[in-house]
Formats: C-alpha cells, sequence, structure tokens
C-alpha cells in the first residue's frame, strides 16, 4: 500500500532543482559520484557531491507507506521523499547505486530500482524522526507489501538504514 | 436360413460384456480415486516445502547471523573510539563516540526487535548476553543517552571502560553460537526439504505408474467397446443383407409359382381335354377304367395346382375377394349336393343346417367361401371312419349390433392332440406325419382356409379331443342384404349346345390346346379355325367373317393383347368388331382386367371345360332360339334412318338461316364427320377413352346444332360408353356413325338440302 503525499510545504522545491540549494543545518546526505547538481560547501567534501540537510529533504515531495519488515514485529509506517526524486534533483546520471550506511555498510542497487519499485528515503518513522539508534536518520526502504517480488533478501538487502551518502556510478 | 450358427455375428458377441463392464468400472473409479488422493498429498508436500521457504525468508534466520556479526563489529569499533579517547593528548571527540555508540545501540536494539528477539528468547544463553549489552546501554546512557543527562568526561569514560570491555566475549560467543545454530537449521532445513524431495519423486512414480494404469484400463475398455461396436454393426448389416436376401428370394419364389403355373397349366389343359373327349369315345370297360383313374389323378393334381397358385396369391397379397350378393341357403344346398358323395362314398351321414336366424342374402364372395367350407368339410370326411359330418350355420352377436355368421363343422373323427393341434395350420403339416401319409393331400387347405377367413374378416378355430372328433368354427362378419336382389333380366343361360353353328376362329400356339379345342368344338357342333399366333389371327379376321375369336393370351410374335388391339383397329367394321374371348391359363384377376380393358368381350380360364365353353358362347350369343341374338350388329339398336333429319327443328333453323347456307353447313359437317370417324378409330384403337369423349362431344353438339338428332344420338353413346362400354361395342357405336353419315347426305337431298360445288365455294367464300 502505498500512499503519496504532497507536502505543501515543499512547494517551492518541487520539480527538477536546477540548481541545488546550499544545505544550511548538517549534511545527512550525500549524492556523489555521478551527479551534475553539485553544492558541495566544505573543502573536506569531495568537490562533485550534491549534499542534502533534512529540511531540503522534507521540501521534495513526500510518500507514506506501511509496510511490514524483517526488522519490526508490526507493520511500521515510513515516510519520505522518493529515491528517484533525490537522485532528480542531483542530477544524478548512472546505472547503479552504491547506498552506504553509517556503519560503513554498503550495497549496491540497479538505478533502474528507483523507477520499478518507488523506494522511499524514509526521514519519519510513524510519523517521527529516526535517531541513529533507531536506524535513523534516514532509512531507503521498499513497500515491500506492495508487490510480492520485493519480498526477498534480495531487497531486504538493498534497505540500507542509517544511510549516509549514495554513489552514483 | 440358420440363425444359432456358430459363425453367425450373434455367436460373436463377448459373452463377458455384461459381467466385464461393472467390474472394470469399479477399478477406474478406485484408480482414479488413488490418483487423486496421489495428488493431494503431493500439493500437500508441497505446500509445506512453499511454508518452508515462506518462514526461511520471512523469519531471516541468516539475517540474524549478520545482525549479531554486526553488532560484534560495532561493539570493537566502539571500544576502539571509546580507547583513542582515554589516550592522553587528544581532545575527546565526542560526535565521533557519539556516532559509534549510537550505531552500536542500534545494533542492540535490532537484536531485541522483530524476528531477531523470537530466535533469541528461545535461547536461554543468548538472553543473558543480550540483557548484559542492555544494562550497559542503561549505565552508559546517563552520559550518551538521549538527552543526556550527566556531561561525559574522562573520568566517565574510564569508568565505563572495563564495562564496555567484558562486553566482548559473550558478544563474540553470541556470534559464534548463532552462526552454529543457523548452519543446523539450514541443515535441518536441507534434511526437510531433501525427505519432501523424496517424498514428491516417490509419489511422482507412483501417480506415474497408476496414471499408465488408469490409461491402459480406459485404453482397454475403449477398445472393447469399440470392437462391441464393430460386432453390432456387422451383424446389423449382415441381418440388413438376410433381410433383403430373404426379401428377394420370397419375390423370386413368388414369380416362380406364377409361372410354374402357367407353364404346368398350359400342358395340363390339353390332358384334362384330350381326357374328357376320350371318355367320349367307344372304350372297353377296362379302359374305361383306367381313364377313370386318370382323370381322378388329374383332378386331383389340378386341386393341388390351385392350391399353390391361391397360396402365390394369398402371399402376393394379389388374392383379391369379389364379394356379390349371395343367397346363402342356396349355397349351402350346393355345398351338401357337392360334399354328400363323398359321404356317402365313406357310409357317413352329412347334415347341413342353418339357424332360423341366418339370412337369407348377404354380401361375400360364394367362390371362396365354398372353397373354405369344401376344404373343412372334405378334412372331416376323410378323417372320420364312421358316424356323421355336421355343418351347422349360426350367427353370433359380436356387440355394437355387429355380428358374425359361424359355419361350424363338426366330425366323429379320430381328432386331435395338443401337439397336432398347434402344427394344425402351418404348411404341408397335415396332422401328424402317420396321418399324412395315411391320408395324403398336399397339407396347403387348412393354411388356406384360414387365410382366406382371415382375408374376409373372420378366422378359423378350432376344438378337438384324441378320438372324440374335432370341431372347426369358420367366423366371417356379416354383410347383409335387407332385399333380395331383383334377378338379372337377362336368364341364366341354361344348358344345350346353341342353334346356330358359330364360326370360330381359335388363336393359339400350342398344338395340343389345337387340337383340344377343334375336338371342343366339334363337340358343341361349330366350325373351327385356326391361328398359331397373333399376327395369324389378325390376318385371318381380315380374311374371312368370323363370329367369335378364342384368344390364347401367351403367344409368340404377337400376344393375345396386341392382337387384339389390331383387330379392333382394323378399317373393316365387321371385322373390327367381332367379339373376342381370352383364354389363359392366368388365374390372376388383373390378368381379366387387362383382357378386358384391351377390348376383349370375355375370359376363359385354362383348362377350358366344354361346359365352360357353351357358357361363354351362349353370354355371347344370346338365349338360344333367338336369331337376332346370333347377330350381334342388331342387338337392341333403334332403325338405323329413323329421325336422320328433325323437319321441325329445320323449319325453325331456316327461319334464320339461309337454305343455301343452311345446306352448305350440313354439307361441310358431314364432311368433317369422315375426319371425326377416323379420329374415333385411332382413339379406339390406342385406348384412349378421353379423346374419343372429346371427339363424340363435339359433334354431338354441331348435330344438334344443325338439327340432325340420329347423329347426335349417337355420338351421345359414344360420349356416354367412351369409359365403361367393351371395344367392340364402341367400334359398332362408329360404324353406326359412318353409316348414318352417308345416310344423312342422302336425307339432307331430300329434304332441299342438296348442294352444288360452286355453291358451297361460294357460300365459303363471302
Amino acid at each position: 500500500m502505498v500512499l503519496r503525499l504532497t507536502c505543501a510545504l515543499a512547494a517551492v522545491g518541487a520539480g527538477p532543482v536546477a540548481a541545488l540549494d546550499r544545505p544550511g543545518g548538517p549534511v545527512v546526505l550525500s549524492i556523489m559520484g555521478r551527479v551534475r547538481s553539485t553544492n558541495a560547501a566544505k573543502a573536506a567534501n569531495a568537490a562533485n557531491a550534491a549534499d542534502f540537510d533534512m529540511p531540503m529533504l522534507e521540501r521534495l515531495p513526500q510518500t507514506s507507506f506501511s509496510t511490514r519488515t524483517p526488522w519490526y514485529a508490526q507493520a511500521r509506517k515510513f515516510t519520505g521523499p522518493l529515491l528517484r526524486d533525490v537522485l532528480t534533483s542531483a542530477g544524478a546520471q548512472g546505472t547503479m547505486l552504491r547506498a552506504r550506511a553509517l556503519n560503513d555498510y554498503w550495497v549496491d542497487l540497479p538505478m533502474d530500482d528507483a523507477q520499478r519499485f518507488d523506494p522511499v528515503i524514509a526521514r519519519l518513522l510513524d510519523d517521527k524522526p529516526m535517531a541513529v539508534r533507531d536506524k535513523g536518520p534516514l532509512f531507503l526502504i521498499y513497500p515491500f507489501d506492495a508487490r510480492t517480488e520485493l519480498r526477498s533478501a534480495t531487497y531486504f538487502s538493498r534497505s540500507a538504514w542509517q544511510l549516509r551518502t549514495i554513489e552514483v556510478r | 436360413m440358420a440363425v444359432a450358427d456358430d459363425r453367425s455375428p450373434l455367436a460373436r458377441l463377448p459373452a463377458g460384456g455384461a459381467r466385464g463392464g461393472p467390474w472394470r468400472g469399479s477399478w477406474l473409479g478406485a484408480l482414479a480415486l488413488l490418483l487423486t488422493l496421489g495428488l493431494l498429498v503431493a500439493a500437500g508436500v508441497q505446500i509445506r516445502q512453499f511454508a518452508l521457504l515462506t518462514q526461511a525468508v520471512r523469519g531471516g534466520d541468516d539475517y540474524v547471523v549478520l545482525t549479531i556479526y554486526q553488532a560484534e563489529a560495532e561493539h570493537l569499533r566502539l571500544s576502539e573510539q571509546w580507547s583513542r579517547a582515554l589516550s592522553a593528548g587528544e581532545p575527546i571527540d565526542r560526535a565521533t563516540l557519539q556516532l559509534r555508540y549510537d550505531v552500536w545501540v542500534s545494533r542492540v536494539g535490532l537484536l531485541t526487535e522483530g524476528g531477531t528477539r523470537r530466535l533469541i528468547d528461545s535461547r536461554p544463553g543468548w538472553i543473558q548476553t543480550v540483557q548484559q549489552m542492555e544494562a550497559f546501554v542503561a549505565r552508559a546512557d546517563r552520559w550518551l543517552g538521549e538527552p543526556a543527562g550527566a556531561r561525559l568526561d574522562l573520568a566517565a569514560l574510564r569508568d565505563l571502560q572495563p564495562g564496555l570491555l567484558a562486553l566482548g566475549p559473550p558478544i563474540h560467543g553470541l556470534s559464534l553460537a548463532a552462526a552454529h545454530d543457523v548452519s543446523e537449521q539450514f541443515a535441518e532445513r536441507n534434511r526437510v526439504v531433501r525427505r519432501h524431495n523424496q517424498i514428491g519423486i516417490a509419489l511422482t512414480i507412483l501417480l506415474a505408474g497408476m496414471t499408465l494404469a488408469f490409461a491402459a484400463i480406459v485404453f482397454g475398455q475403449m477398445r472393447q467397446l469399440h470392437a462391441r461396436r464393430q460386432t453390432l454393426e456387422d451383424l446389423a448389416a449382415s441381418l440388413y443383407d438376410a433381410r433383403r436376401e430373404a426379401e428377394i428370394a420370397s419375390q423370386a419364389k413368388s414369380a416362380f409359382l406364377a409361372n410354374m403355373s402357367h407353364e404346368i397349366r398350359t400342358p395340363f389343359h390339353g390332358l384334362l381335354g384330350m381326357l374328357s373327349l376320350l371318355r367320349e369315345t367307344s372304350l372297353a370297360p377296362r379302359q374305361l377304367d383306367y381313364l377313370r383313374t386318370a382323370t381322378e389323378s388329374a383332378d386331383h393334381l389340378l386341386a393341388i395346382l390351385n392350391d399353390i397358385l391361391d397360396i402365390s396369391q394369398l402371399e402376393s397379397g394379389r388374392m383379391v375377394l369379389a364379394p356379390v350378393p349371395i343367397d346363402l341357403r342356396e349355397m349351402l344346398r350346393t355345398v351338401d349336393a357337392l360334399m354328400r358323395p363323398q359321404a356317402t362314398a365313406k357310409s357317413l351321414a352329412l347334415h347341413v343346417d342353418a339357424e332360423p336366424q341366418v339370412p337369407e342374402w348377404l354380401v361375400a364372395d360364394p367362390t371362396r367361401v365354398k372353397q373354405v367350407l369344401f376344404n373343412l368339410l372334405s378334412n372331416a370326411i376323410k378323417f372320420s371312419d364312421r358316424g356323421a359330418v355336421v355343418l351347422d350355420v349360426r350367427v353370433r352377436e359380436h356387440g355394437e349390433g355387429r355380428r358374425a355368421l359361424g359355419f361350424i363343422v363338426t366330425d366323429t373323427g379320430i381328432g386331435m392332440d395338443e401337439a397336432t393341434l398347434a402344427r394344425l395350420f402351418r404348411r404341408f403339416s397335415q396332422g401328424d406325419e402317420t396321418r399324412s401319409r395315411r391320408f395324403g393331400g398336399a397339407g396347403l387347405g387348412l393354411e388356406i382356409s384360414r387365410n382366406l377367413a382371415r382375408l374376409m374378416g373372420g378366422d378359423i378355430s378350432v376344438r378337438s379331443e384324441p378320438g372324440h372328433g374335432s370341431s372347426f368354427s369358420f367366423q366371417m362378419p356379416i354383410h347383409e342384404l335387407p332385399v333380395p336382389p331383383v334377378p338379372a333380366g337377362g336368364a341364366a343361360p341354361t344348358a344345350g349346345p346353341l342353334p346356330t353353328r358359330l364360326r370360330v376362329l381359335v388363336a393359339e400356339d400350342h398344338p395340343v390346346n389345337r387340337q383340344y379345342m377343334a375336338a371342343l368344338l366339334g363337340t358343341l357342333a361349330h366350325d373351327a379355325w385356326f391361328a398359331s399366333d397373333g399376327h395369324e389371327a389378325v390376318q385371318a379376321v381380315r380374311d374371312r367373317r368370323f363370329d367369335v375369336v378364342l384368344m390364347d393370351m401367351h403367344m409368340p410374335q404377337l400376344d393375345g393383347l396386341g392382337a387384339t388391339r389390331a383387330i379392333r383397329a382394323l378399317p373393316d367394321p365387321a371385322a373390327a368388331t367381332v367379339p373376342i374371348v381370352a383364354l389363359t391359363a392366368d388365374a390372376f384377376p388383373e390378368t381379366r382386367e387387362r383382357c378386358l380393358l384391351t377390348g376383349m368381350n370375355d375370359f376363359l380360364t385354362k383348362p377350358v371345360s366344354p361346359e365352360q365353353l357353351a357358357t361363354a358362347l351362349r353370354r355371347l350369343f344370346g338365349p338360344p332360339g333367338s336369331a337376332a341374338a346370333a347377330a350381334p350388329q342388331s342387338a337392341a339398336a333403334p332403325p338405323l334412318h329413323d329421325g336422320l333429319i328433325d323437319p321441325v327443328a329445320l323449319q325453325r333453323t331456316l327461319t334464320a338461316v339461309p337454305r343455301a347456307q343452311l345446306a352448305a353447313m350440313v354439307h361441310s359437317y358431314l364432311q368433317q364427320g369422315v375426319e371425326t370417324v377416323q379420329h374415333l378409330r385411332a382413339a379406339v384403337r390406342d385406348g384412349r377413352p378421353l379423346d374419343l369423349r372429346v371427339h363424340a362431344h363435339a359433334t354431338r353438339g354441331a348435330a344438334l346444332n344443325l338439327g340432325l338428332p340420329a347423329l347426335a344420338a349417337t355420338a351421345e353413346a359414344l360420349h356416354e360408353g367412351a369409359a365403361h362400354l367393351p371395344a367392340h361395342e364402341i367400334a359398332r357405336l362408329v360404324q353406326r356413325f359412318e353409316q348414318q353419315l352417308g345416310a344423312t347426305g342422302v336425307a339432307a337431298h331430300e329434304h332441299g338440302l342438296s348442294i352444288d360445288v360452286e355453291a358451297a365455294a361460294t357460300s365459303e367464300g363471302r
């Protein structure tokens, strides 16, 4: 069950972002590799990276769905921008994505997944922000209950939590 | 046709058909049930396998191993960061330490959540470790929790470090235990899957076997059905063939019988005739005795021949009854008179009696009724040696006003037992073999009698006991005549020769029959001429005047019918109207019909007795002593020239039409009359009564208009009689019309209606 919400607050940032805003707060997500709309401020970051702080992600169109997962006993509600919207606003162009978590866990997923399965970069769990110890602050998650083929180890492993960077290849 | 032949299709029918069907059916049912059960079990195994896999995926047992491993890894990274913070000279990197701590806590949290929690709860050793970690987190959260209660300083770090490090070995143990546990589960699952596979394979082999057996039984069943159907079709085909053959054989038999009757009767005709002529000659007593024996044998043979003819007619349905009004008591007297000599010869009493209720007159075929009675009575006489034979005639009420006549023939003879009675009405059966030998006869009589009785709408029944005589009852429905019919105007011809010496032409191809006819006609004092085929007969009639032609039906070249047609078409009126009597061995009614339609005047069945011939000639040439009757043409005809022209009508017409014109019209009519005569002759010759009527009608109308009543009357007679008058009568009327045409011409002249050729031409040209 996929529930798509268009957030009124995010009206400014809706649509393709020609030039990405500079993040005002702490960077929570960096899209690296083959991205065109770069906005890296700090020299510490690699030159071609699109950085997002939480408000920037909030301004993108938001999607909500509830799904059962291997990590929680019950179905939980996840809310956040679609992966493909984030990639679009970063001007990402590639075939593969490498999602990397805070603990350096990484997993590769085809960029095609963003179109086919509507995965979401969730920032709210049951409408509440996620702490790091609650697999936050960002959780790349597939709507497992929407399609039976998603209920397999392949897609469970592609769901990276404590997501920090996405490298476009 | 043998039915119980071993080679007959009936014998080839599978005998076990009725028994094998249900037996096979129950086997099929059991197999189908087993197959279904086997498939259900296979489905059950597969469902279990599916559930197992689903559980494995959902439970994510291997995922637990990864989670514990990551918890261990994060614990190590946290421990390292912790040590780095405690080492001198470096400020505490609070953010990094906080991140490492949070990440590790999140891993610990994973162990207590969801499917992982369930797994860990099931193992007491694991719970302890998890509780240990949770205890540490609870302690550390005072400085590192959210929100942090106390400020994180070196002292706190140092205070907490031993607890953190102490977690190392249990977490490692947990990791190893989980790995072992999961691999065991994996092995177990593999084992289950393998067992399921084995069951599946066994089931598949079993199902395949059962399917094969099922298919084999079905195939066998189908083959059996096919064989049965084939057999039935063969049977039907052979039955059809047999029926057709039987029908063809039956038709051939009928044709054979008809032919044989003719073939036998033709020479027989000669034989009987010669015997009767022989009796007229002077013979020694011994010769007379031989002759009597020969005549008796011949009579017997003729009776059998007649029986066979009757049978063939009854079987082919060509037997037609000819019901006429009959005087029943008169008929009974005849029967009595004819049977009495036989009874007297065996010293038997014969009583013929009719109840008073029995009607005087009724409608029936006298020949056939007498035939049945003769048969029953002669049987009764034949099988009785003493006592009496009684014929009782009674009326039986059938309800609803229907009445039946019962002729009951009772004898005091040897009687019959049940078995004999059962065989009685069958062909060629005569009671029993011994009786047959003792009493002789063809054994057809009772069958014919019963069939005749049934044809009349009645039947014959019998009651008998051995030694106590028999009682045959012949019933027929009564078709009563309320009023006795008026006796026919012309009295029945009385016996005795005709006073006139007739000139008779006999057309007959068989020399013996010619000799016989010559003798016969000599006995009757008539003059005989002979022709040996149809052409000769026609030529003879042309050359000479005859009073009558006796015409055999079957002759080479031109048969009797063809010759008759040719004679009727002759231009000479006297020759064309000569009476023709058919002679034939065919006793079939349709033959008689054909003869009369063709223009013959009478019909005699061979063998011809002198009495029959004399009777036929008397029928043709009127009552004895009447000279006028002997001349056929003048029979009851009005004077030829009376009323040729009606003077009253003539005067009336002359008031409207000028005399010359009327004369021309009469002349023209008379001229056309010659053509009309030709048309009429052609119609008579070709047997087209309709044409005859049309021409006669047209000419009659014209004759009435012109006031020529005699011609009109003759034309009307032609018109009326076209369909039913015999051909020679019609030929006579045509001849009369022709004569009247000439006479009318003379009469017209006398009445001042003469005409010269020019005047006619002028009147027509105007």
